[in-house]
Parts: structure tokens; sequence; C-alpha cells
């Protein structure tokens, strides 16, 4: 019976068990069934959604800045070249700890808060997630093997090489190409959409210059790279990629070497030289001194760099080329070819100056630079006469006879009074003053008695050393005055350069008395330089013409000029710049201005050289503009003997 | 039953009963093949996947390899074993359990946060909780072998105490996931020992109504924490979301046929963790997709379905609920896994059985199926 229980017992327990084993089976069933129903919807319904996650995961498109082209100036020199340097950067996303890192960094390498400040606006501005920004640049050797030691601390942190900007000649031709510097918050808002995506990759802008002004041709277009990454930001493999496309070579009108003779012509005298090619008006070189290294900006100047450069109140960043100021005696064979197209006087024309020109109705006398020198005048004078000698008398004359308005009419014309040139927007207007502008910008009505000394060019009047050069380009090209231009042509993938074609329609506008008349005020001004001492007649001598022979060596080649003398403060001044103000204070002292051209039929050169408080334009600017002119014009040989005997000096 | 062990004379019926009695001596080995063939097939699976998940690191897998070979060694150890030895020793065995857990709780060493793992001198470091796994129902099964089916309510308490006991040991080393697979491995024994439905559905309520209140005052904040970002992952995507949005972005792009083997970029590019531990599964979906999964399943589903056939032929209720409660956890074990690596379930730190990297827990599993084996081929005669 016992037994017998036992067994039905042990039936039921199996029972029991069984149909427990089947509810399990049962919910196994039902658990996997929704496991794999799980697993279908994960990797066949949402199998598009999850693999486009992956892929977002794991790739990464960098884009990979153009090389920028290069600037070479007319005979293939560089004046522009990219240099690799290293960098060091950092991921944010990747650098977990990035203060500490900074503190470690600040041990083993030289970073100063400077650098971090500026690193923390990069930062700030950096439009891609996930890509590098420069903490540093150009890391030395000794940094590079300091921060590969501690790599392992300095999470996010990397040393990647780079190609930045590089101007071989420094402050040489600073102002002449400009230079390139990091993209600031302002140009990136100021970027189209389109543009801001091609400079995804790209650190640096021209802000200057050439740089900035053939930005477009020369920065090219941003390649993409998609690279693999793995959880730690590291590139595993790249596995497509879009080569960029390198920016434009260029080629300027600009002569480095002339640059270089106009840039030691003008020595530590602040000042501006530019040298105008007359056929094309192509710019042989433009100089500004005091210069600045432009290679400091390309990686960002610090504080302490700009403060150094600003500390001599020289203002070294301020392009003088291109700022105007009163141009002196420099304008008056533009007066006097504004009276001839207007037939206020021929070159027949003559006037008697006593040494002062009085205006009808008024008392107070406009003097000539003779009065202060003996109380006397020129006598009778005509045109060709009063430019050599630069008779104040006979221009303030006949700018009462022509009117403001006709004056302002047609210098106009002359690249005066707006900016001519076509490819550097920097350059200021000037002003060419008359009744409308006066009321307009000064709110005053044109007193008849500022008239005379628009004149002599000590009136309001105003012209960058650039206009002087490019009217002066315009008298040596026989009257027609081509646009100034910086950019020769563009080098193509196979080498040639392939110039550019500026629409230039200045010739057209131009108001030109006959040629014949022209070619008279040309002469004149080569009687400027040429026209010795007449021991028969007083003050028939060029006003140029004592620099020329106290310098003991004739010219080789026909030149021209006009001398120019911009008075700062109100002393009645000559043009010549025989006044002593050695007493004035130096930021007192006159400007010195000369205008020069190459005088033979086809000219080659024109020149403006502008010397700030250096006194006399004769005495001071003409040797300046003579020594461009040899630089230019002389054979090579015996220019180097030369400069070599005037640097032994 | 007085008679028992495969020594003695049992007379006809025990060979036709077993039908190989006389080739088992011969070979003296007892062991289950379709058992022992499906959990080779899993392991080997398994270094295959731990191969490219490790990031082709065969240092790992060798180490691996050696623990399946052990693992495999202690199997069929284990299944030389008598089923008496097993119901004689299991109290001892469940004592001396709690015992080492004891001791790990004192001298044990930390691993990712759980102070779980013992490690001796001249030994490779060890993690005792594992075999409560099998612990826990062999001693339910003990003592539900000793009562007559289904259990009371008074044998409920007892059961209790057999679970919760090293339960809580467990606990207190702070592995979670553990603990409540020692506590489901005893509550699959209550379970198939035919506890009463309605204590089954009370208890369920119970739980369900209690849960809150375990939410509100009793969870630790990583706990919630898991909990909230089983919810919502992206509440959180690099921080405590990051695993499951990773895994289930490494799963979901693995599609239907994988993107093949070492070539997940989700596992070769590092972006799952625990890529060769508890997410290893995300590895495998991603290289072999749906496919590998299924193919995955089946060989679990074999597994089970041989466990399954292994305990409703077992001869008395101690060798059912234990076969019964070892197969349950292992399906729970590697179901567990695969639902928290997809995103199913919370995350519980739980490796997937036979192909997470670790010795221990392939060791003790592959023991329990020694168990199995043994439970299986050990079969006396019953009386009819």
């Amino acid at each position: 019976m016992a037994e017998k229980f036992k067994l039905d017992d042990h039936e039921r327990e199996t029972l029991i068990f069984n149909r427990r084993m089947l509810v399990a089976g049962v919910f196994i069933f039902l658990l996997i069934s929704a496991l794999v129903t799980w697993m279908v919807y994960l990797q066949v319904y949402r199998y598009d959604y999850f693999a486009a996650r992956s892929d977002g995961n794991r790739l990464h498109s960098q884009y990979v800045p153009p090389n920028r082209g290069l600037i070479y100036d007319r005979n293939g020199v560089l004046l522009a070249d990219n240099r690799p340097i290293f960098n060091l950067t950092v991921v944010r996303e990747t650098a977990t700890n990035l203060d500490v890192s900074l503190d470690l960094l600040r041990s083993v390498i030289n970073l100063s808060d400077d650098d971090i400040e500026q690193y923390r606006v990069r930062q700030s501005r950096r439009a891609v997630p996930h890509t590098s920004v420069p903490l540093r640049y150009q890391l030395n050797e000794e940094e590079i093997a300091n921060i590969a030691v501690n790599q392992h601390l300095l999470p996010g942190i990397a040393v990647e090489a780079q190609l930045v900007r590089h101007y071989p000649f420094e402050q040489m031709a600073a102002h002449a190409i400009g230079y390139v510097s990091e993209i600031n918050k302002d140009e990136m808002t100021a970027m189209s959409a389109e543009m801001a995506a091609n400079y995804r990759g790209t650190h640096q802008i021209g802000k200057t210059g050439i740089e900035k002004t053939y930005e477009n041709l020369l920065h090219g277009e941003v390649g993409y790279e998609t690279v693999e990454k793995n959880n730690r930001g590291q590139v595993m493999r790249v596995l497509d990629r879009t080569d960029p496309v390198p920016g434009r070579d260029i080629v300027l009108h600009l002569d480095a070497k002339l640059q270089a003779a106009a840039a030691q012509a003008l020595g530590d005298r602040r000042g501006a030289v530019v040298a105008i090619e007359p056929s094309t008006g192509g710019v042989l070189a433009m100089v500004s001194q005091p210069g600045y290294d432009p290679n400091l900006f390309v990686t960002g100047i610090s504080r302490a760099q700009l403060a150094e450069l600003n500390r001599s109140g020289h203002t070294p960043l301020f392009n003088r080329a291109i700022a105007s100021r009163v141009p002196g005696s420099t304008i008056k064979p533009f007066i006097g070819l504004a009276g001839l197209y207007n037939e206020v006087i021929t070159p027949d024309t003559v006037i008697n100056d006593p040494g002062y020109f009085r205006m009808q109705g008024r008392s107070r006398p406009y003097y000539d630079w003779t009065w202060w020198v003996d109380k006397s005048g020129h006598g009778p004078i005509d045109l060709r006469r009063a430019i050599y000698q630069s008779c104040n008398t006979y221009f303030y004359q006949l700018a009462v006879d022509l009117g403001i308005e006709k004056i302002h009419d047609y210098l106009m014309t002359f690249g005066f009074g707006r900016n001519a040139a076509i490819d550097i927007p920097e350059a200021s207007p000037g002003i060419v003053p008359n009744e409308a502008w006066k009321l307009e910008n000064r709110g005053e009505v044109w007193y008849a008695g500022e008239t005379p000394y628009e004149g002599i060019g000590n009136g309001i009047f105003q012209a960058t050393t650039l206009q002087m050069a490019s009217a002066a380009a315009a008298i040596a090209n026989h009257g027609v005055l081509k646009q100034p231009r910086m950019l020769r042509g563009t080098i193509g993938n196979d080498g040639e350069i392939t110039d550019v074609a500026f629409p230039d329609n200045a010739a057209q506008k131009q108001l030109l008395p006959s040629q014949e008349q022209i070619e008279l005020v040309r002469s004149a001004m080569v009687d400027v330089v040429n026209k010795p001492y007449d021991s028969e007649h007083r003050r028939h001598e060029g006003s140029a013409y004592p620099v020329l022979r106290e310098s003991g060596r004739p010219l080789e080649y026909p030149m021209g000029g006009k001398s120019g003398t911009a008075q700062v403060v109100q002393f009645q001044v000559d043009a010549a710049g025989n006044r002593d103000d050695s007493e004035v204070d130096e930021r007192f002292r006159t400007h010195a201005m000369f205008i020069a051209f190459d005088a033979s039929e086809n000219s080659r050169i024109a020149v403006a050289v502008f010397v700030e408080n250096g006194g006399g334009g004769g005495s001071v600017a003409f040797p300046v503009a003579r020594a461009v002119l040899d630089a230019y014009l002389l054979p090579e040989q015996e220019y180097q003997e030369l400069s070599a005997v005037s640097h032994g000096h | 039953m007085a008679s028992r062990g495969i020594g003695r004379p049992l007379g006809n019926d025990f060979y036709r009963l077993s039908g190989r009695r006389g080739v088992l001596r011969g070979r003296m080995l007892r062991i289950d093949a379709p058992l022992i063939l499906s959990l080779f097939c899993l392991a080997m699976y398994g270094l295959l996947v731990l191969f490219s998940a490790s990031g082709e690191n065969i240092a790992d897998v060798e180490r691996q390899g050696a623990a399946i070979v052990i693992a495999f060694i202690v199997m069929i150890g284990v299944a030389q074993l008598e089923v008496e030895f097993f119901r004689r020793g299991a109290p001892m065995m469940f004592v001396g359990g709690l015992g080492v857990l004891v001791i790990v709780l004192i001298f044990g060493s930390k691993v990712n946060g759980a102070k779980a793992w013992l490690d001796l001198p001249g030994l490779p470091s060890f993690q005792p909780s594992e075999l409560e796994k099998f612990l826990v129902p062999m001693m339910l099964a003990w003592y539900m072998s000793k009562r007559t089916l289904p259990p009371r309510f008074r044998d409920l308490v007892v059961c209790g105490l057999i679970i919760l006991l090293p339960a809580a040991l467990i606990l207190l080393q702070n592995d979670t996931g553990t603990a409540l697979m020692v506590i489901m491995s005893g509550v699959f024994v209550v379970l198939l020992a035919g506890i009463s439905w309605r204590i089954v559905i009370s208890a369920a309520v119970l739980l369900m109504m209690a849960s809150p209140a375990w939410y509100i005052f009793l969870a630790q904040a990583h706990q919630k924490n898991r909990i909230l970002t089983f919810f919502d992952p992206y509440r959180d995507p690099t921080g405590a979301g990051y695993n499951i949005i990773q895994s289930q972005i490494a799963i979901g792009s693995g599609g239907i046929q994988g993107k093949g083997w070492l070539n997940g970029a989700q596992s070769q590019l590092d972006f799952i963790p625990e890529s060769n531990t508890d997410f290893i599964l995300a590895v495998l979906a991603e290289e072999f997709g749906l496919l590998g999964v299924l193919f995955l399943i089946v060989l679990y589903l074999a597994v089970l379905a041989r466990g399954f056939y292994i305990a409703v032929t077992a001869q008395d209720t101690f060798s059912r609920l234990l076969a019964g409660g070892i197969i349950l956890t292992f399906f729970f074990y590697a179901f567990v896994n695969m639902a928290m690596v997809s995103g199913l379930m919370p995350v519980v730190g739980l490796p997937l059985p036979l192909v997470s990297k670790g010795g221990t827990s392939i060791v003790t599993l592959l023991a329990g199926f020694g168990i199995l084996m043994s439970i299986h081929t050990h079969k006396r005669v019953l009386p009819r």
C-alpha cells in the first residue's frame, strides 16, 4: 500500500513537473519570439537608420585646405610662398581635461597666456565640430620632442604640420603685398554661405594689399577627405578624397629689385615711393616706410609684438603710399595742362612775377618763394619756366584765371579725387575740391582767396603718392593715363603666364590739350632736372638742377621731374625747399615730394617720392627718385657698383 | 528504494531502459553527445566572435580557449559523478558555497566595482558567486525531493531562505546581475516544483506593486539611472546611454548578413564598450548580422531542447528539478544578456553564456551541464 501510494505520488510529481516544463517551454517560445522579432526590427526594419548612425560614428569629413597661390614679381622672384610649420592643435571634443593639459604644456613648451587667449578665441569661432584648432604655431624641434614625450598625458592635443604663408622679403614689400592672418569673426559673418564652405579648412585670409585684393584667385578651392576615425578620434584610414584645387599663382608688375632699391633709397626716413610703368600703369614698386614684417601676422601677432610695432609712433602699419597728402608744387604741371586745355593760357602766355601775386580786391599778397629769398620775383615768365622754376606767382594767377571748378573738372580726369587704381582698393581717393565739395564736406562756401593755393598744391587738394606717380606716368606716356594696377597675370598649370586684361578707360575720359602742348609740359619737367645755370639770366635753371649738380654725377638717361614741398603747418615756404627750417620740430617740417620719369620717347618708369617731414622736395626727395630710376634704368652692373659706393658711405 | 547506483545488477529492465549500459561500461565515459556537440559549437562560435571583439588579440582567445578546454574537462568529470553524489552532497555544497561567499566578502578583490573575485595564489582568479547558479537549484531540488510536490507554503519559506541567503551575500558583493540570476535559478526550481499558480500570480502582482516603492526608496542612484536609461537611452547619450546606443547601432547596422568577420566598424573602432564581455552580442550581430544572431539562438535552443529532454526524462524529483533548474537558468542567462544588449531590458552586468570572455562563467556553466549529463547517464530502473 505504501509502495502503491509512493508510485501514485511519483506519477503525480512527474505530471506536475512535466506540465510546468511545458509552461516554461511556452514562455521560452514567447520570449525567443519577442527577441527574434526585436532583432528583426533592429537589423532589418531599422537597418538603414542604424547603418547611417554607424557610418556617422566612424566616418568624418574633413576639409583639406588648398595651398595658397604664390606671388611672383615681374621677373619671377617669389614675393610670397608657403612654408611648412608645426602647430600645436587641440580637438576640444577629445581633450578631456584641457586645463590640466595646458598646465602641463606650459611647463614643457613656451606657451603664453596670450597664446591660450588667442586659442580660446579661435575655438569659439570654430565652425566644424571635432576639428582641430591651433593652440600655438611654429613649434621648434625641441618643443615637438617635449610634446611627443608627454603625448600620453595630453589627450586631444597633437602636433600638426601646416603650410603657411611666408614673405621672404619681410618688411621690404609688406605694404605692396600685404599679408594674410587669421580669419576673424567679422570676416566669417561677412562671407556668403558658399564662400564660408570653401574656407572650412582655411585658417588664414588676406588682410591687406595683394593678399586681400586677390584673395579669390589665391585661395583656391577646399578639398574634402572622408576618414575613418575610431572612438578616440584617431584617423584609421582615408576612405575618400577630393583634392583641393590650389590657388592661382600670380605675377605682379612689381619688380622686387626695384622695390628693394626704393626702400634702400628712402632709408630710415618715413615716406613712400611708388614707381609705375607708364605704358601699362603697372606698379613697379610701392614702398612705405617704416615697414613691418608681414610674417608676424600670418599666425597671429601677439599683443606684445603689436605694441612693439606701434611703440615708435611712426605707424608702420599705415601705408603711406596710398594715403593722400597735400602735394605741393608737384601739382603744377597738371594745373599747367588744365590751363592749356581750357585755353586760359597758351605756351606763349607770359605774366610778370614781382615776387608775389595780388588778387583783385585783396590787399594780402600771395608770395612766390623768391620773395623769401631776396624780396624779388621771376619777372616775365611763361609756362615752361614757371614749371622748371616752380614759380608760384604764375600758378596763383593761372588758378584764379581757371577758377576752382575748371581745376576740379580737369584734375578729376587725371586720376585725382578718386581711386583710379584697378586693384588697390585700399587707396585713398584723395581730395579734389570745388565749391560743392567744400559745402558738402566742410559746410562752408568756397572763398575766392583759397583758389590761388590750389594752383601750387598747398590748398585743400590732396593726392596719394600712388596718384602722383600715376599722373607723372601719364605725362611720361605723352599724356595718356593708364590706371595703376598691381596684377600682371596668372600662371597656369603649364607654367605659362596669362596676362590679365583689365578694362581701362582712363584715357578716354582725359581732357588733353594738343600733343604739342603736352610735350611742352613734359619737356619743361625735363628742364626741372636738367636745365643748368644760365649766367646771363637769373633763375633760369631747373629747380632740381642744383641738387643734381651737387651729386657730382651727371644723369645717364633722360629724366623729367617736379619737386614739391608741402606745408605741414602754415609757413610760407618755397617750393624748392630752400627755406631753412632745421630749427623747426621734426614733426612740423615740410613734407618733401618729387615726381620723376624716364623721359625717353618710350618711357619705362615714372616715380613719385614722398618723404614725411623730409624738408625740401628738391634736396631730399629728388635723390630718392633718382636712385629709383637708376636702379631701373641703369645696366645691372653699373647699378651694382653705384649702390656699392653709396652703401660705403 | 534501497538499491541505487550503477554497481548493482538491476536486471534486464535496466538494460532495456538505458540501452547503452554495456557500451558505457566499455567506454567508461558517461557523456551526452548531442549536448556536448551543441555546447562545443557554441564555444567555437564564441571564440570566433571573441577574436574579433578583442581586437584580434590572440592572447585573449588562447586564454578563453584554455578556459573552454578546462570547462569541458570539468564538465565531463562532473558527468562521471553519481546523481546520488549531488543529492547527498547538496546541503554540504550549499553551506560550503555560502562559506566561500563570506570569505569573498572579506578577502575578495574588486573588479568593475563588484567585490566578487577570489584571488587564490597559483590559481586564476575566479568568482565563487557563479557556482551558486547551480548550488541553489541543487539545494532546492534536494529539499523538494524530501517533500511531496507540490510544495506547501511552509516549504516556500524554507525555499525562500535557501534562495535569499546566497543572493543577499552576492548583493553585498555589489553584483546585482549575478544575485538576480541566482534568485531566478531558485525561483525556476520552485516554479517547476509545482507551486500553486495562485501564489505565483500573487507574488508577481506583489512584486509589481512593490517595484515603485523599491524604485523610490531603495534603488541606488546607478540603478535608477540604468532604468531611466533603458526607457530613454538618449537622455544621456554620451554617458549612461552610450553603451546601449552604440550597441544598438552595432546590432542594427549589421543588417541581415552582417558586415563580415573582423569588419564591424562599431566593434573594430572601439565604439562598443565591454565588447568582449557583456556586450559581445553586439559584435556578433554587427559582423554576422541577423543570420548570425539566429544561428546563435538556434544553438542555444539546441542546448535548451536537449536540457529539456534530459529534465523531462529524468527519473526522480531531485534530478528533474535540478536539471530543469539548471537548463532554465542557462536559458534565462542567455536571454537576459541578449535582451539587455539589444535594449529590450535595462542593463545588468551579465555575460553571454559561452561566448563572452570570462573563464569562471564558462567553467561553472559547463560544470552545470556536467550535472545534466550525469543525470542523463546515471539512470536506474524504476520499478513499475
